[in-house]
C-alpha cells in the first residue's frame, strides 16, 4: 500500500503543470479556477491534473458547493525522503543471497540460482 | 527536510569467503547476476568497465502482475582499490544508458535521480567483513537532479510558511 502511494505520488509530481500548481497551493488554498488560471487549459484538462493530485494524497479537495478549495498534503512526501528505508531490505536479500552463492561456489557445487543459468549460458559449466 | 538529502543505508556483513572473492561479486558480471536480483527479480544484463569513469549498466527483469518488465541502470566507477573499496553511481536508465528520472518510470521507491554505492571490503578471521553504504548523492551536486531538489525547495517553502 505505500509503495503504490509512492507510485502515484512520484507520477503525479512528473508532471509541470501539477507541480506548478502545488506550488500555487503551498501559498496556501485555491479554488480549481484559480489553479487554472495560470495555465492555457481546458477545465476538464485542469480536473484530470487535480485528480491526479488527488489520488496521491498530495491535495485535498474541499466539500463546499460550488467553491471547492484545494489544499496542499505534503505527508507523501516525508515518505519520499525516506527512500533509504525502502532500500534497506532489498539490500538485505541480495546479501543473503550472496551469500548462499558464496557458500555453494567454494563447495565447488553448480549454483543454485537457476535464473542464472537460464539466462547466461556461459555458467553453465 | 534538514539532513535528509545525505540520508543512507549501511549494512555490514561477514562473509565466510575471502576478500578477493567478495570482490568478484560485485565486478564480475556473472557472479554479480547470481546474487543481485532481489525478490526473484534476474538480471539478463550486467556490463562493467572497471575503470575510474568507466561504465555500469546493469538490466533487472521480473515478473509482475502486469507482465514482465524490465529496470535499466546506468553508473559510473568513481573508486576501484581492488579486493579494497568499489564506489560507483546509479541512476535508473533506458537500454541505451540514457538517464532517465525515477518518476518518470514509475517507481515505487522514491529513491534520488542519482545514488552512490560504496563497497568497502576488510580481510577478518574467516572471511570477509563487507560494509555498504548506499547514498543519495546530495542535492546541489551536479549529478543530483529534479526530486530531491524539487522537493526540498517545497518542502523548505512550506515549512517557511507555517512558521
Amino acid at each position: 500500500m505505500r509503495e503504490e502511494r509512492l507510485n502515484d505520488a512520484f507520477a503525479a509530481l512528473a508532471n509541470p503543470t501539477r507541480r506548478a500548481m502545488l506550488a500555487q497551493l503551498a501559498l496556501g488554498e485555491a479554488s480549481v479556477s484559480e489553479l487554472a488560471h495560470p495555465f492555457a487549459m481546458s477545465m476538464p484538462a485542469i480536473s484530470r491534473h487535480i485528480k491526479v493530485l488527488e489520488r496521491a494524497g498530495l491535495i485535498v479537495q474541499g466539500q463546499r458547493a460550488q467553491y471547492r478549495p484545494c489544499t496542499i498534503d505534503a505527508s507523501p512526501l516525508h515518505e519520499i525522503a525516506d527512500w533509504t528505508e525502502q532500500y534497506r531490505p532489498i539490500w538485505e536479500e541480495r546479501f543473503d543471497q550472496m551469500d548462499g552463492y558464496l557458500e555453494n561456489l567454494q563447495r565447488g557445487e553448480p549454483t543454485k540460482n537457476k535464473q542464472t543459468k537460464e539466462k547466461d549460458p556461459k555458467n553453465n559449466e | 527536510m534538514s539532513d535528509n538529502a545525505t540520508k543512507d543505508v549501511q549494512i555490514e556483513r561477514t562473509l565466510s569467503a575471502p576478500v578477493s572473492l567478495v570482490w568478484q561479486m560485485w565486478t564480475v558480471p556473472e557472479h554479480f547476476k547470481a546474487w543481485y536480483g532481489p525478490g526473484g527479480a534476474t538480471i539478463p544484463v550486467a556490463e562493467f568497465d572497471l575503470t575510474i569513469g568507466g561504465r555500469r549498466h546493469v538490466c533487472m527483469a521480473m515478473e509482475t502482475p502486469n507482465g514482465p518488465m524490465q529496470m535499466w541502470f546506468v553508473g559510473q566507477h568513481n573508486e576501484i582499490a581492488v579486493d579494497e573499496r568499489l564506489v560507483y553511481t546509479e541512476s535508473m536508465s533506458d537500454e541505451e544508458g540514457n538517464v532517465i528520472s525515477p518518476a518518470m518510470m514509475g517507481m515505487p521507491e522514491g529513491h534520488p535521480e542519482t545514488t552512490e554505492v560504496q563497497v568497502d571490503l576488510v580481510s577478518v578471521d574467516g572471511g570477509t567483513a563487507m560494509t555498504m553504504t548506499h547514498v543519495g548523492v546530495p542535492a546541489d551536486s551536479p549529478g543530483a537532479g529534479g526530486w530531491g531538489m524539487a522537493i526540498d525547495k517545497l518542502e523548505a517553502h512550506l515549512q517557511s510558511l507555517a512558521s
